[in-house]
């Protein structure tokens, strides 16, 4: 297996580069994708049988969710990519996922109890998954505190990587949580083996909107990532010609 | 329209969700943008070099 | 650099592999120990602080047992969290300080067993302390005397879990400044499970209930630190050293 490309990436100026050609294609394929989803979730979508026009939440609150799980996933697998490999790359990786992780975070409790309020009859419950998701926000409020404590770049990065890599472990949890306990919310309909529990003309918006919400990550963490990568490498030779242009 | 806007009843909940929503994703993406421009103005200092616009 | 460390150090170049390792764990535990009987004083706070907030709660809630009856478990857990936190900062700082750590690390001993024997330690001065004081805790909070039994063994199985969750974020704050926050930041969210078994487990004991399911959950989450916290905790202590 030719792992030239692993390599390519541990090198700062390449990776720079890299972000910027790509970004834009990220950021517009992002933007069309979440003008699609927004259309099929307000217009195309149809009510529900149960929840009427209540139901379009789950158009943003999946979406958000999805990516306080999918941000921190990244973040631990960056953090532990540059504990093994001690590769500053993937610090800056891990760096720039926490702040992104941790507003969703907020956004998927947001949007959860405005969709569980009518629904369920209150704004809070704590039931497992809720509960998990919520220290899932402190687990990245926790990240976030423990790297700016230390004023020791190398030390930072080392000591936050270890603390995203421990706390992944309640990612599994707060997704298997709604199938291992009773709880209030409602078990994954899409998120499953085997086929997801919902018509064709509901669930194409949802996946449109999970997609826009994704690629529009994967702008953000290019951009963050050129900014940490040119906080972090200071004086290097490469810089001078990137900036020029 | 005003149906539209009513979302049969539940406005209350389904518009602020959807507004929380992308005023989070609109804080992010001015928060990264201006992070990079920071980033590049504090290199162009550190390095005395001329200014340029681009990404 | 006390003798101990010394000959700690001495161990693991004598005798690399798990013989010398044994000894090196029990010479880390006993000096810690009795490197804290020193200082009784320091060992009493958290008690302290355990018994204090317990106070708090029938002067701010009501003085009737029956309604504390109802907050119990809760705040007897909430407590002993707390409680635990606060003696959590003191887990490496000490050996952090005067070098003994580094020596640890140097020794050629495996650093993770090191640091599992001096979480074992914090555990026998605080956890188990706080599993005997709990029952007297818990009646003046109105618990019946005879789940009195079971609050200790639910209160001494959660602890060792907290140790251990704890002395990962302890590891990480080595040497940061007023750390306490950030340590309970950092500890907390990882603490919950516990404090959710363990107050569930004695609010079914209060009532003359089974308890032995979610004390299973606490004895799962205790086994799953044993085997992994002190391993995170050597790594975030290398870490703080560098």
């Amino acid at each position: 297996m030719n792992w030239r490309w692993f390599h390519r990436l541990g090198s700062p100026p390449y990776v720079y580069a890299l972000a910027r050609r790509l970004t834009p294609w990220f950021g517009w394929l992002s933007g069309l994708s979440m003008l699609a989803g927004l259309y099929g979730a307000l217009l195309v979508a149809p009510a529900d049988y149960q929840q009427g026009e209540g139901f379009r939440i789950i158009y943003v609150h999946a979406p958000t969710a999805w990516m306080s799980l999918m941000v921190y996933t990244t973040m631990a697998a960056a953090a532990a990519v540059g504990l093994i490999w001690r590769m500053k790359v993937a610090h800056a990786v891990a760096a720039s996922c926490a702040p992104v992780g941790a507003s969703f975070t907020f956004a998927a409790l947001a949007t959860g109890s405005l969709y569980g309020a009518p629904m369920w009859g209150t704004w809070w419950q704590w039931d497992p998954r809720l509960t998990s998701e919520l220290i899932l926000l402190f687990l990245y409020l926790g990240y976030m505190g423990l790297r700016g404590s230390i004023d020791d770049p190398q030390r930072a990065d080392r000591a936050s990587a270890v603390l995203a890599v421990v706390g992944v472990v309640n990612v599994p949890i707060i997704h298997y949580s709604v199938t291992w306990w009773n709880s209030l919310h409602q078990a994954p309909t899409v998120m499953r083996f085997g086929k997801p529990a919902m018509p064709g003309s509901m669930l194409a918006p949802l996946l449109i909107m999970l997609l826009a919400f994704t690629l529009f990550f994967a702008a953000l963490l290019l951009v963050r990532l050129r900014a940490e990568i040119l906080n972090r490498e200071r004086t290097a030779s490469w810089i001078p010609e990137v900036l020029k242009s | 329209m005003s149906q539209f806007l009513d979302m049969g009843g539940y406005a209350l909940y389904v518009w602020p969700a959807y507004a929380i929503t992308f005023a989070v994703v609109a804080l992010n993406v001015f928060w990264a943008r201006r992070l990079l421009e920071r980033a590049r103005a504090a290199a162009r200092r550190r390095l005395g070099v001329g200014g340029g616009e681009g990404a | 650099m006390s003798s101990h460390a010394a000959t700690i150090a001495a161990a693991g170049h004598i005798a690399p592999g798990t013989a010398g390792a044994a000894d090196a764990g029990r010479l880390v535990l006993l000096r810690d120990l009795k490197l804290a009987f020193r200082r009784p004083g320091q060992l009493i706070q958290p008690l302290a602080f355990f018994a204090i907030v317990t106070t708090l709660f029938p002067l701010a809630v009501s003085p009737e047992l029956s309604r504390l009856r109802a907050v119990a478990p809760g705040v007897l857990w909430v407590a002993a969290l707390l409680a635990s936190l606060l003696a959590l900062e003191s887990l490496f700082r000490d050996d952090a300080y005067d070098g003994t750590l580094e020596q640890y690390a140097l020794s050629g001993q495996p650093l993770t067993w090191l640091v599992f024997a001096k979480t074992a330690t914090h555990w026998l001065l605080t956890g188990l302390p706080l599993a005997l004081l709990a029952p007297l805790a818990a009646l003046s909070l109105g618990a019946p005397p005879q789940s009195l039994g079971a609050i200790v063994i639910c209160v001494g199985v959660g602890t060792v879990a907290l140790s251990l969750i704890g002395s990962v974020g302890a590891a990480l704050t080595l040497g940061i400044r007023r750390s306490g926050v950030l340590l309970a930041l950092l500890t907390l969210p990882l603490s919950l499970p516990v404090l959710i078994f363990g107050a569930r487990a004695t609010e079914l004991a209060m009532r003359g209930e089974s308890f032995v399911a979610p004390l299973e959950l606490l004895g799962a989450l205790a086994v799953l630190g044993v085997t992994l916290a002190p391993l995170a905790a050597a790594a975030g202590v290398r870490i703080s050293l560098e």
